[in-house]
């Protein structure tokens, strides 16, 4: 591409708001690929250890904290993979919980979503509750982002029309601001699926919201949670086409993201992939995007992953056994 | 015998709607019917599975909210 041209193009993203680098960037350029190991503690685990429905996946510096919704449990294992205990039960009372779905530690407290009691309880790191404050909704995922705010999301039930995703609260449980107004395709099963939202906590208290499908761009909400910016990924990144049926027929989607994290400013996107049906699952290629939506690395683990947390080298992540593996990306 | 077939009438009357008692507090409980479409959305929505079999699902638990609330 000749000089002039880059230019043009450069002033034509900067002025229509897209970010440059994702402008200019060729749809064939190579993108670097890094390998990851398998680094897993070799401990054999018990039993308990295995996730029967990983729903999330938070760490600090010395462990990993998985909610099973099946088994209504937070399980927590050493950085190496190595199990520890669990915490939490089924139940509707203090510490207990039904379909927890979301988790998030910082300060030596664990923040849950729990689900169908429709709260968010607040645990310490071994297990002991703290407090809970009650949601008009059942959360979905929870986020502790800066100053103590905590970001909860919801996923829409079509009914009605016009509900937010995004709803932050102070750390009292008080609701501060609702953002991200659902979209809306006619079909409730289609709804769902353009309503399924990744969200991941910036470095400055600021707030990455990706859609699972249709939509190649990320969101970014700034620390005052609203709308900062849109910014579209790459055109290397390549979303995956699938025909869904729904009312009266079938629906084409673009299914462009199956989980996503973000450490030190980076967005880590786990792909989806065509399963051997040709439906769309969960995949083992993680994409490295910078803050302008261009793509850095693709990281290719060892196996299929559906859940994802990221620090560093390591990779911490849920395999489609229900089993938490650690990588280590050789960089 | 007027009355002794009015009697029975009004028998008839107050044993089908003990009869029929139970089911109206069924037809008329939506709140659970929504409950369990939750519940049901939430479990198909969460699976780490494909998402031809999460959209099928999906269609189950609104089908099976319509048979909930019409007390099929």
């Amino acid at each position: 591409m000749g000089p002039i041209l880059r230019q043009a193009i450069v002033y034509l993203a900067l002025t229509s708001g897209i970010p440059p680098a994702a402008a200019i960037t060729p749809a064939d350029a190579p993108v670097r690929r890094l390998a990851a190991e398998d680094v897993t503690s070799r401990d054999a685990r018990p039993e308990e250890a295995s996730l029967g429905l990983a729903a999330a996946l938070a760490y600090d510096a010395e462990r990993v904290y998985a909610v099973d919704a099946e088994d209504c449990a937070v399980k927590v294992f050493r950085r190496s993979g190595r199990f520890e205990a669990v915490l939490g039960r089924s139940g509707h009372g203090p510490g207990e919980f039904s379909f927890p779905s979301g988790v998030a530690v910082l300060g030596g407290r664990l923040f849950i979503a729990d689900k169908l009691n429709r709260r968010i309880q607040v645990l310490d790191l071994s297990g002991r509750f703290l407090r809970s404050f009650p949601l008009p909704f059942a959360p979905d995922r929870v986020l502790v982002l800066a100053a103590g705010r905590l970001l909860v999301t919801r996923r829409p039930s079509s009914r009605p029309a016009g509900e937010k995703i995004l709803h932050y609260y102070n750390a009292s449980g008080e609701p501060l601001r609702q953002e991200l107004v659902a979209r809306a395709g006619g079909d409730p099963v289609l709804d769902a699926f353009l309503n399924m939202v990744l969200v991941s906590p910036g470095p400055r208290g600021d707030l990455f919201v990706v859609f699972k499908c249709q939509e190649r761009a990320v969101l970014h909400y700034g620390p005052d949670g609203g709308l900062d910016g849109r910014i579209p990924v790459d055109r290397r990144y390549i979303s995956k086409a699938l025909s869904l049926p729904v009312r009266g027929g079938r629906k084409t989607v673009e299914a462009f993201c199956w989980e996503s994290a973000q450490d030190r400013g980076r967005l880590f996107l786990l792909a989806p992939e065509y399963t051997d049906g040709g439906d769309i699952g969960p995949g083992d290629k993680v994409y490295v995007v910078d803050p302008a939506g261009r793509l850095e690395a693709r990281i290719d683990l060892p196996a299929r992953v559906s859940r994802l947390a990221v620090d560093g080298d390591r990779i911490f992540a849920v395999d489609l056994a229900g089993e938490l593996r650690v990588f280590r990306v050789a960089r | 015998m007027k009355k002794t077939c009015l009697w029975a009438l009004v028998g008839l009357i107050l044993f089908s709607s003990v009869l029929l008692f139970p089911l109206s507090v069924r037809a008329h409980d939506v709140n659970e019917c929504y409950a369990n479409h939750q519940v049901c959305r939430e479990r198909a929505l969460a699976m780490n599975g494909a998402w031809t079999k999460i959209a099928i699902y999906l269609t189950v638990c609104d089908v099976a909210l319509g048979k909930c609330i019409l007390n099929m």
